[in-house]
């Protein structure tokens, strides 16, 4: 990120996080030199004999101890700056209970619901259930949690998908997906799709009273649609990127595009 | 080549390009595309040539680079947008411009800021476009000389230099930054044994990391939260009238845009650093030489001519490194050398043997490229302006999108995406607490060259550090690198400090003394 973006925190509560930061950083630095010291130094590797200086543990080495003096200074630098009282205050606070206050604060649920989205589809949907469909979740369900401008409604609306995750987790770790495979062509897919109609049906219902968040509503449909409609075939069939998984509705967008009935 | 064969070479390269319908359709497209990403606050031109990188998959390496090139220059001068008329700079690089141009936009002089702001950027990227052409073969000609311990410490350099200079904080994270950026550039299989290093059994792990996702996922994720966490409020836009410059403001302003211009070439060409420096060196260096200094902040001409010149000369500068020596000058270039790489081009001192013509196009490039910015500046400002109503909300999340299907495409594979977005995450960490992503991304980069080049240095010397002394080039840079650290230090400035404070006192007790040599004679 460029200087001119960066968003910091206030000076001092930067050299706070600074002490910690850097002992993470010092703690890394030390594994990484761990694990530079299980690779071969002298002894033979693929039929060759190794020398110090052409090991493959040479650079991890230099960064690795490298990454040790730097965090180590940055904890200096910090501890020097705020003193002892002050780290010892801040690890009181991160202990008792009015950390819960920024943990439920406004902005840090923003965060979460942002990095929920990133990671239920990454690690959870993109594998497993048609990419247009997952796809179609992950951008509605974001334009929604943020277009309407509402903490409130953020909340819910969050919960909500937290909870449809939670089953869909559930429906893939309880094996549920392989037994119904075999009897139900797409039935992954069937419960992403019943998943957004049921958000997009809760979603709306949130909406209903406000004539300003209905049209946000309309919009936020439109440009989901509008988007999917766009990028996906550029990449699909003129890109001829294959999706991560092609199931329901690309397997269906295929027929179209080669006239395949 | 002779000097006029190579110019005759360099129009025939220009006319070539343009007079394909093609070529003028992808220019005109991503200069627009590049403009809309400088201009949309929360959006950058880093960002722009990183999701379009995925797009040139298919292209030939002409064709990705009139594509990348041109989103690289628009999304430069885009930023000025934004920052003349609603005061939030759209790109870093642009926030030296909001201080001068949002107060001519609130005296009406909005659209004369932005014409002269949109002629001084195309000048600035044409005479970085000239030093491309004409410094190239020369850095060229001297890089065929290194040998690794050189390419070692150049490498080691960048990384030491892109800290030190990027970071909006303590130095010391800066080069954190570097190193970490330098350990992910560990995992893999290395280069000269192929022992797996950091793979954790994973054989997708083993080509190690690919670069590209990795750099969206350094600069798009953090980007994304940022904007929404802190629920980024564009405010309205000022209107303005007339865009066109008179040519007499142009002809006043010729030492100006001439001195930035030099100053964004400079900057540029140093590994690592971006626009935005060179943006407020210009800025700083246009107020210590006006006459009338008290003006900047109130809406001086000088002051956007200056940074948005600078700016944009930034580019070429910034190419310098990456094509001579294959060390990215800015951030937007760390992407570029990730997309050349994929079409098969090695940027460094062999480039003008493998690809004899190649700087000369991505120069015709250049040009074509700040031409059409110029063009659409002028006759599409208006309707551009129109972009700065989108939300953020609107924008951000398809912005989301297009980082995942773009990482995952260079490749086709899902496990990209695993890594695009754990890098993405703790870049945000990284950057909430004052860490430089830039360095990250640049150490990411030269991790394989410096990591080679320092083993088969040592392989050449037996183990012996002995040449970083005897070569003058490694002894260069191995002072230039000691001395950008030490000078960080407390230790170093109190010494500065009380040396200086030395000298000036023999100076100051200089002439009571003289007086009485004579007698003393």
């Amino acid at each position: 990120m460029d200087r001119g973006e960066c968003i910091m925190l206030e000076k001092e509560k930067l050299r706070k996080a600074d002490f910690f930061s850097g002992l993470i950083i010092l703690f890394f630095g030390v594994w990484i030199v761990r694990q530079a010291f299980k690779m071969p130094m002298k002894d033979s590797w693929g039929g060759v004999q190794n020398v110090w200086f052409v090991s493959p543990a040479l650079f991890p080495l230099l960064v690795g101890f490298v990454i040790i003096i730097l965090g180590g200074l940055l904890s200096r630098t910090a501890w020097k700056t705020v003193g002892r009282e002050e780290i010892v205050k801040v690890i009181r606070w991160l202990l008792s209970k009015s950390n819960l206050e920024f943990l439920i604060s406004a902005p840090t649920l923003r965060y979460y619901a942002i990095v929920t989205l990133f990671l239920s589809l990454v690690y959870l949907n993109v594998p497993r259930i048609d990419f247009f469909l997952a796809s179609f979740l992950f951008l509605f369900v974001f334009i929604t949690l943020f277009y309407f401008d509402d903490d409130r409604l953020l909340k819910k609306l969050f919960f909500f998908y937290l909870a449809g995750v939670g089953v869909l987790i559930f429906y893939f770790a309880a094996g549920i997906d392989s037994l119904l495979h075999k009897s139900i062509p797409y039935a992954d897919d069937g419960l992403a799709l019943l998943f957004i109609l049921s958000y997009c049906f809760y979603a709306r219902v949130g909406v209903q009273n406000n004539p300003i968040l209905r049209k946000k509503y309309r919009t936020a449909i439109i440009i989901t649609l509008a988007t999917l409609i766009i990028v996906l075939p550029i990449f699909k069939y003129f890109l001829l990127v294959p999706m991560p998984t092609e199931g329901l509705v690309v397997n269906f967008l295929d027929k179209l595009w080669y006239l395949d009935f | 080549m002779s000097l006029l064969e190579r110019i005759a070479f360099y129009f025939e390269t220009v006319f070539h390009l343009a007079s394909e319908p093609t070529n003028l359709l992808i220019l005109f497209g991503s200069v627009i595309l590049g403009i809309m990403f400088g201009a949309m606050p929360g959006l950058t031109s880093t960002l722009g040539v990183a999701l379009l990188t995925s797009m040139t998959y298919g292209m030939g390496p002409a064709t990705a680079m009139i594509c990348l090139l041109a989103i690289y220059v628009g999304g430069t001068y885009g930023g000025s947008y934004a920052s003349i008329l609603i005061n939030i700079p759209g790109t870093a690089a642009s926030a030296a411009t909001a201080l001068d141009g949002y107060p001519l936009a609130c005296k009406g002089e909005g659209g004369r800021a932005i014409g002269l702001t949109t002629t001084a950027s195309a000048i600035g990227t044409v005479i970085s476009m000239l030093f491309l052409v004409s410094i190239s073969p020369v850095i060229s000609y001297f890089a065929l000389q290194f040998t690794s311990f050189e390419f070692f410490l150049l490498a080691f350099f960048g990384i030491i230099i892109s800290g030190t200079l990027t970071s909006p904080d303590l130095v010391i994270k800066g080069w954190i930054a570097g190193f970490l950026g330098l350990f992910i550039a560990c995992v893999g299989r290395d280069l000269l044994q192929f022992y797996p290093r950091f793979t954790f059994g994973f054989s997708e792990m083993d080509s190690g990391i690919e670069v590209v996702p990795v750099l969206i996922g350094a600069f798009g994720i953090p980007q994304i939260i940022q904007v929404l966490k802190n629920r980024l409020i564009i405010g309205e836009a000022q209107k303005f009238q007339k865009i066109l410059p008179e040519f007499g403001t142009i002809i006043r302003n010729v030492p100006h845009i001439i001195r930035s211009a030099l100053i964004g070439v400079g900057i540029g060409s140093v590994p690592g650093i971006g626009e935005d420096i060179a943006a407020w060196v210009s800025y700083g260096a246009a107020k210590n030489i006006s006459k009338h200094p008290e003006r900047f902040g109130k809406g001086e001409y000088t002051a956007v001519i200056s940074t948005e010149t600078a700016n944009n000369a930034c580019v070429g500068g910034a190419m310098i490194p990456l094509l001579n020596l294959g060390i990215p000058g800015s951030p937007p270039a760390a992407m570029l050398l990730g997309a050349l790489m994929l079409h098969g081009v090695t940027p460094g001192p062999m480039i003008t043997f493998e690809h004899p013509n190649f700087i000369i196009e991505v120069a015709a490039i250049l040009l074509l490229a700040s031409i059409t910015m110029w063009v659409v500046g002028m006759l599409l400002a208006k309707q551009v302006v129109k972009v700065l109503q989108i939300p953020p909300a609107l924008f951000m999340p398809i912005i989301g999108f297009l980082c995942i299907i773009g990482s995952y495409s260079l490749g086709l594979s899902v496990f990209n995406l695993y890594l695009m977005l754990p890098v993405g995450i703790i870049s945000y960490f990284l950057t909430e607490m004052g860490y430089p992503i830039a360095p990250l991304v640049i150490g990411v980069i030269l991790g394989p060259m410096a990591d080679e080049n320092l083993r088969r240095a040592l392989m050449v010397s037996q183990g012996s550090f002995l040449p970083v002394f005897t070569r003058p080039v490694s002894l260069i840079l191995f002072l230039i690198i000691l001395w950008t650290i030490v000078s960080q230090f407390q230790f170093y400035k109190n010494f500065k400090d009380k040396l200086v404070a030395k000298v000036f006192r023999r100076k100051s007790r200089k002439p009571d003394l003289e007086p009485e040599k004579p007698v003393e004679d």
